[in-house]
């Protein structure tokens, strides 16, 4: 397109684009591609590191419709590189997609967000992906990419896989029938302990945003269209030794005996490697799912933490540091409730424990 | 022959820290053998078993796959650039 054509077409725009007027000068998006984007449905799966660069990008750039889930609250030692937070959220005790949700609606008011504060799962990953145009990785944890991954192949959405650790990241976008998935390249994930986490190993900011970048520039090159200009390769950085690559992954498809693309088998959406309580790996954590299905009571909850802490609540989630025993045999936890019953319990990384403490404090 | 391998900061930690290791060998296998020789373990983190990697771990030689290589066999020339490539999970 002439520049003339597409200054012309600027100017007769609608005028609410007006915000876009740089991101719309760059010629293969244009006018046309940023209505793309305003009609665009994007899945984004985790709100922490990765997932708040995300969001506060395709917010900015435009995407009309966002569902950003995410499990967890909170905490001071987020704010080193979770974008979208602030001391603020973490006194109003406000769950991550929540504290989301209102901070894009300050920042474009013009997209609309739905928070979704829950553990995406097997049983609830197809409701939230269905109709979306592209599912965005920001998890920390192998088992829900691998969920998107099957997700992905199952109903045709692509999605882009990011990570990153320290100083070093991986991305790459996966296009299914198209380019290899997630399980071409690694086709399992490293047992627990085996790979240190950002939890035991830390991430230094720029890394997130870094990853978070490349993944949102990937995700504007699909939903305005230029498919022609989206990466083919499994993008590999280091910025602390200064080290970029451009992996080539071409052949994984033919090659690699993938359980997914190869035989249509979609272990992690079946739910036979799920698990509904899990150490929060590196975080001296343990996540316990509600066995039940439905909102749980806060104010009956409290009744029963009052003769071992201070329990505090809002609409949102139930906090309480609990003391147990005397002594040597002291033991402190740290619980945290949703309202739809699932529980974060830190202080031990012993997924018997943790389902004990949320035995005798929330519920069987 | 000598190659340089760079270590990943997800297996420095069995490294001490060392951020690339020279090890001799004239194919991908025998490069990984002497690196898992050095290091205490590296090899339950690069391999199933003999002669079969770990599917959470990738090589690649000068930006390709050595699946679509040789794959263990894959030969190494002086100059070229061997990553170990493990899936990360943090984010």
């Amino acid at each position: 397109m002439a520049l003339s054509e597409l200054a012309e077409q600027l100017e007769q725009a609608d005028p609410t684009l007006a915000r876009y007027n740089r991101q719309m000068l760059w010629a293969p998006i244009g006018v046309e591609g940023q209505r793309k984007l305003k009609q665009a449905r994007v899945f984004m799966v985790g709100c922490g590191a990765l997932g708040t660069v995300l969001a506060n990008t395709l917010a900015r750039a435009g995407v009309g419709h966002l569902t950003i889930a995410d499990r967890d609250f909170i905490e001071i030692n987020n704010l080193q590189r979770q974008v979208l937070f602030d001391e603020t959220d973490i006194a109003e005790q406000l769950p991550k997609a929540e504290a989301a949700k209102r901070k894009i609606a300050k920042i474009n008011s013009t997209v609309q967000v739905d928070a979704v504060v829950s553990d995406i799962n097997f049983k609830n990953i197809v409701q939230f992906a269905q109709g979306q145009d592209l599912l965005l990785d920001g998890t920390d944890n192998f088992e829900t990419r691998f969920l998107i991954n099957d997700v992905s192949a199952k109903l045709n959405i692509p999605w882009i896989y990011g990570a990153c650790i320290s100083a070093m990241g991986l991305a790459m976008v996966v296009r299914p029938g198209i380019t290899p998935c997630l399980r071409c390249i690694f086709e399992s994930a490293p047992p627990p302990g085996m790979n240190p986490t950002c939890d035991t190993a830390g991430v230094l900011g720029p890394t997130v945003n870094v990853v978070a970048s490349w993944q949102a520039m990937e995700a504007i090159k699909m939903l305005t269209g230029n498919m022609d200009a989206v990466s083919k390769a499994l993008f590999s950085f280091d910025l602390w030794d200064n080290r970029y690559q451009q992996l080539n992954i071409s052949k994984a498809r033919e090659i690699a005996d993938c359980p997914v693309c190869k035989h249509q088998k979609y272990e992690f959406l079946t739910g036979d490697f799920s698990s509904s309580t899990i150490s929060l790996c590196g975080r001296n954590a343990v996540q316990v799912n509600n066995p039940a299905v439905g909102k749980v009571d806060f104010e009956q909850i409290s009744r029963g933490l009052r003769t071992v802490g201070n329990p505090t609540f809002n609409k949102f989630m139930l906090k309480c540091s609990i003391r147990e025993g005397q002594g040597e045999r002291t033991r402190n936890f740290d619980l945290t409730v949703f309202a739809d019953g699932r529980a974060i319990i830190k202080g031990t990384s012993d997924v018997a424990i943790g389902r004990a403490v949320y035995a005798k404090y929330v519920g069987a | 022959m000598a190659v340089k391998i760079r270590i990943p900061t997800p297996l420095r930690q069995i490294t001490s820290g060392a951020e690339s290791v020279e090890v001799d060998g004239s194919d991908v296998n025998e490069l990984l053998l002497a690196l898992c020789a050095k290091f205490e373990g590296m090899e339950k983190r690069l391999f199933k078993q003999p002669g079969e990697l770990n599917r959470f771990v990738n090589i690649y030689v000068n930006e390709e796959d050595i699946r679509f290589l040789d794959n263990l066999h894959t030969k190494i020339k002086p100059g070229d650039d061997v990553s170990v490539v493990p899936a990360i999970a943090g984010g």
